[in-house]
């Protein structure tokens, strides 16, 4: 009985190591994901490239789609736009992009430089759809389906490991 | 067992002087509120509602640019005339319940709300069982 009691402290000991280690890998560092299986938001905001267009919901009307969370100052977005180019020009799914809290100026000659991947962009300066969208920062994607359903969200760049992972298995459903 | 009373009043002890450090100084040209009552919910929402960006801090603590969004939003609402509820359930939709620091009860939250109960249970029972001995 004494060997037992001895063992006691070092087996909680053991075996919540065990458990909190498993909760450190377990979750891959995702944040929780409140919108998905719900509805797109609506919106009303100005065309990153047209300050005059306005754009809604309706306008998000080529699905199944991603949209895209992207701003200039956003140094992880530089790093995804290769893959969200190499999408478009394989004609997988279009791309909305969402211009978070950016100047119109620089996204657009950035756009010019390095390839337009996005069908449009929403320019989201005060953030409103972001909040409604639940972002936290940029890059954030999100998959919507074809009846216009938020089905997945990935926070940080999107490359080929990820889309395969995480999206692809959306497009053919 | 009377050496276990104040180790029982220390583990208790952390949580009640919790509320006193939140009264910060705001300025209160950024947020005009024309009642009382409608600003003193706004600014005890800033101070339960957690920045999702800094993840440590709640939004009355935070200057990053989405605590300031999210502040905004909190505003609009309250000037709106929702509840508390009504915000904390408009926001918690959006970003989760990760965004309020007093998450509801529920099967995904027992651990949260149950578990440090049951290891103050287990470390009981080992303290009494060594104790017998």
């Amino acid at each position: 009985m004494k060997k037992v009691i001895d063992i006691f402290p070092l087996a909680i000991f053991v075996v919540l190591l065990i458990v909190l280690f498993s909760f450190l890998s377990e979750k891959d560092d995702q944040l929780e994901t409140a919108l998905v299986d719900s509805d797109f938001p609506d919106f009303s905001l100005s065309a990153l490239s047209n300050d005059n267009k306005t754009l809604t919901k309706g306008d998000i009307s080529k699905l199944p789609a991603l949209i895209n969370v992207w701003a200039t100052w956003c140094i992880a977005c530089r790093v995804e736009h290769p893959f969200l180019m190499q999408l478009k020009n394989e004609s997988v799914l279009t791309i909305y992009g969402l211009n978070y809290k950016d100047n119109r100026t620089k996204a657009l000659s950035l756009l010019e430089r390095d390839g337009d991947p996005y069908e449009f962009s929403i320019y989201d300066f005060e953030g409103r759809l972001a909040i409604d969208l639940g972002v936290y920062g940029a890059p954030e994607t999100f998959f919507v389906d074809k009846n216009g359903v938020i089905r997945e969200r990935h926070v940080g760049v999107v490359d080929e490991t990820v889309w395969e992972k995480k999206f692809a298995k959306y497009l053919n459903e | 067992m009377n050496k276990l009373i104040p180790l029982f009043f220390l583990v208790f002890s952390i949580e009640i002087s919790g509320d006193e450090e939140n009264k910060l100084d705001f300025n209160n040209d950024a947020y005009p509120f024309s009642s009382e009552a409608k600003e003193t919910l706004f600014y005890s929402l800033l101070n339960e509602l957690r920045c999702p960006k800094c993840q440590s801090s709640n939004l009355s603590g935070s200057n990053s640019p989405i605590s300031n969004d999210l502040k905004r939003e909190v505003y609009e609402l309250v000037l709106e005339g929702n509840s508390a509820e009504q915000i904390k359930s408009h926001l918690v939709q959006r970003y989760g319940n990760f965004i309020i620091y007093n998450p509801p009860i529920e099967p995904a939250t027992y651990i949260l709300w149950f578990g440090p109960f049951l290891l103050i249970l287990l470390a009981i029972f080992i303290i009494l069982f060594v104790r017998k001995r």
